[in-house]
């Protein structure tokens, strides 16, 4: 049997909107287990993103429960919680989110100095992870002299940086053309291959082919999985 | 990456925006400087003037102080005899100042006179030429502008008239002096014409020498931690006189200035207080422009110390940078503040307001930073409070 990596049971998230109340998850319940490529699709507003980021432990069900390995976030300090998304959980956004004023390599090693590690291992890891992702030429370039395409690879470099359990990406083609979505298509079919698990939010249908698993998000309930 | 050069990294963004902002903190430090090195340094000049020959006891007739050519003492020499024989003193000189006229052509000029004891003075530096000799009574030294007005150089022979006193309607004494010395008089003030002559002279040329008159009487101790002791015990010997120490001048001065002081601590307030505004404004728009990317390093777990550690930085390197050209600003401004203030009528060319000292420089620099850390609390608050999920959602909408 599998190895459960991410458990989410009965979640609940509901927002208060204009005095009103949105329930963007109505009782989700999960579960990825390790090396799986899960993509969550569904129309705008169904809830995929919220899922993603109750997932991630970056915000906090209304009701219901997430295990990572084991561990339940919702018993977890904000340090703790913290500390879990550095070391076991990796980031991929829409908007890449990279710091300007740092190069490629800087970026994909601020994880890794965050988390302690020495500068010649970070630097020596930051340039393995940007060949990974296709470039070697471009360590030493500032993220604002990147092509969208090279700031989403950079970006997944950053998310791959402390070797994390599981991948979390929300809309990672969201921003680029068709051309080079694919390639970043391509680049999580290869993550995956090597032994990462990816959990994916999006619209691309191309990049939800590649996964081995689609769930189908409606109205912030599971239409299908 | 360290803090600091995260700090540059930062404010490197907007280029203008930093440049802008350094320049305003730069000019409020210049502010906070030049009003710290005045609030002490009018105090710390006054005592350096009075002490810079070493003398540090001033003996007056009552009410005289700091110097009055109309009031003086008499019966000098005994004075001082009395004073030399205490072997707690290591010098003690008279000092009478009188109003002369010297005579340039068919010009009579107006001078201030000083006999001085040249082997026990406090009064002038030599720059040129020989100081006097003590029996010298044919000698006369000459302040720079004394010597221009009256076209006289070393060696040459001046005439030198006592003023007509228009109460009793005497003719001035006139004494033809030879230049012996070109001084500069430490307590004239700027472009003032002086003269000095050895006492006897002077008493002759003020008609104070049946008295045997002087202004002022100036005592040197031999040990600096006895002065104190020293003024207790004349003030006992000499109960007619005013006797006062240094000390005491510099307590008389800032009591006297206490508005002026107040003043500066004011107007140092307030350049704090804009250096702080400056700073939390900038750091303030800083924060609200990258709440998505602080939301986004918190989401890929950096911790709040590490966002708070970074907003700090950005203000001490603000601060910093601002410190360093408001410093060298503040020096140049004290500068020409100096020049100007110390160009008053009445004023010691050689006093300073803005007198820059290692203490007051550091003291500056500490009450900057501490400004610097107060201006990041807010901002490193809103950064380490920043919602990552709502920001996160905001941000793709």
């Amino acid at each position: 049997m599998s190895e459960p990596i991410l458990v989410a049971r009965e979640l609940q998230k509901d927002y208060p909107m204009n005095g009103e109340t949105v329930h963007a998850l109505r009782g989700v319940s999960l579960r990825i287990d390790r090396g799986e490529y899960v993509a969550i699709v569904g129309p705008s507003g169904c809830g995929k993103s919220t899922l993603l980021q109750l997932l991630g432990g970056i915000d906090v069900a209304s009701s219901g429960s997430v295990e990572l390995l084991g561990t339940r976030l919702d018993t977890l300090s904000d340090r703790e919680l913290t500390h879990l998304r550095l070391t076991r959980l990796g980031f991929v956004f829409q908007r890449f989110h990279l710091l300007p004023v740092l190069s490629a390599r800087e970026n994909v090693e601020l994880p890794m100095a965050e988390a302690g590690l020495r500068p010649a291992e970070r630097r020596l890891r930051a340039r393995e992870l940007l060949e990974y992702v296709g470039l070697g030429s471009r360590v030493e370039h500032r993220a604002t002299q990147l092509s969208g395409g090279e700031m989403q690879r950079v970006a997944i470099a950053r998310a791959l940086a402390n070797r994390p359990a599981v991948l979390l990406a929300d809309e990672p083609t969201g921003e680029l053309d068709a051309g080079t979505g694919q390639e970043i298509v391509e680049l999580f079919r290869r993550v995956n291959r090597d032994g990462s698990t990816l959990v994916v939010v999006t619209h691309d249908d191309h990049l939800a082919r590649e996964a081995s698993r689609v769930v189908h998000l409606l109205d912030g309930r599971i239409r299908s999985d | 990456m360290s803090a600091l050069a995260w700090g540059m990294k930062s404010l490197a963004r907007h280029p203008l925006r930093s440049l802008l902002s350094l320049a305003g903190i730069a000019v409020a430090a210049a502010m906070l400087l030049d009003m710290v090195m005045l609030s002490g340094g009018i105090d710390q000049s006054f005592a350096q003037l009075l002490l810079s020959r070493g003398y540090q006891i001033r003996l007056s007739p009552k009410g005289t102080l700091p110097f009055d050519t109309e009031a003086s003492l008499r019966g000098t020499s005994a004075i001082l005899a009395s004073l030399r024989r205490d072997p707690a003193i290591d010098a003690a000189g008279a000092v009478l100042g009188a109003s002369l006229y010297g005579r340039s052509g068919d010009t009579l000029i107006t001078l201030v006179g000083y006999g001085i004891q040249p082997q026990a003075q406090a009064l002038y530096q030599v720059t040129a030429g020989n100081d006097l000799e003590s029996g010298d009574t044919l000698g006369v030294l000459l302040s720079e502008p004394a010597a221009q007005l009256l076209k006289a150089g070393l060696g040459d022979s001046i005439s030198l008239l006592g003023r007509l006193d228009p109460q009793v309607a005497v003719a001035g004494i006139a004494r033809r002096l030879v230049v012996r010395g070109m001084v500069r008089f430490v307590y004239d003030y700027r472009g003032q014409p002086s003269v000095g002559t050895v006492l006897a002279t002077m008493q002759r040329l003020a008609r104070g020498d049946a008295e045997d008159r002087a202004s002022l009487i100036v005592v040197k101790v031999r040990d600096d931690r006895a002065v104190e002791r020293v003024a207790a015990g004349l003030r006992q010997r000499f109960p007619r006189l005013e006797i006062f120490s240094v000390a005491d001048l510099v307590a008389h001065f800032r009591e006297r200035l206490v508005y002026f002081r107040q003043l500066s601590y004011i107007l140092g307030s307030m350049s704090l207080v804009v250096a702080v505004l400056l700073i939390a404004t900038l750091l303030t728009i800083t924060v609200n422009e990258r709440l998505g990317e602080i939301a986004t390093l918190r989401a890929i777990g950096v911790s709040r110390a590490t966002i708070v550690r970074q907003v700090f930085a950005e203000g001490a390197v603000l601060t910093l940078l601002g410190a360093t050209l408001g410093i060298l600003l503040g020096l140049v401004t004290a500068h020409y503040l100096d020049a100007i203030l110390t160009s008053f009528p009445g004023l010691p060319a050689s006093f300073s307001f803005f007198v820059p000292r290692a203490n007051t420089l550091s003291r500056a620099g500490v009450i900057l930073a501490l400004t610097g850390s107060v201006a990041g609390l807010y901002p490193a608050w809103l950064a380490a409070r920043a919602p990552i999920a709502a920001t996160l959602r905001a941000e793709a909408t």
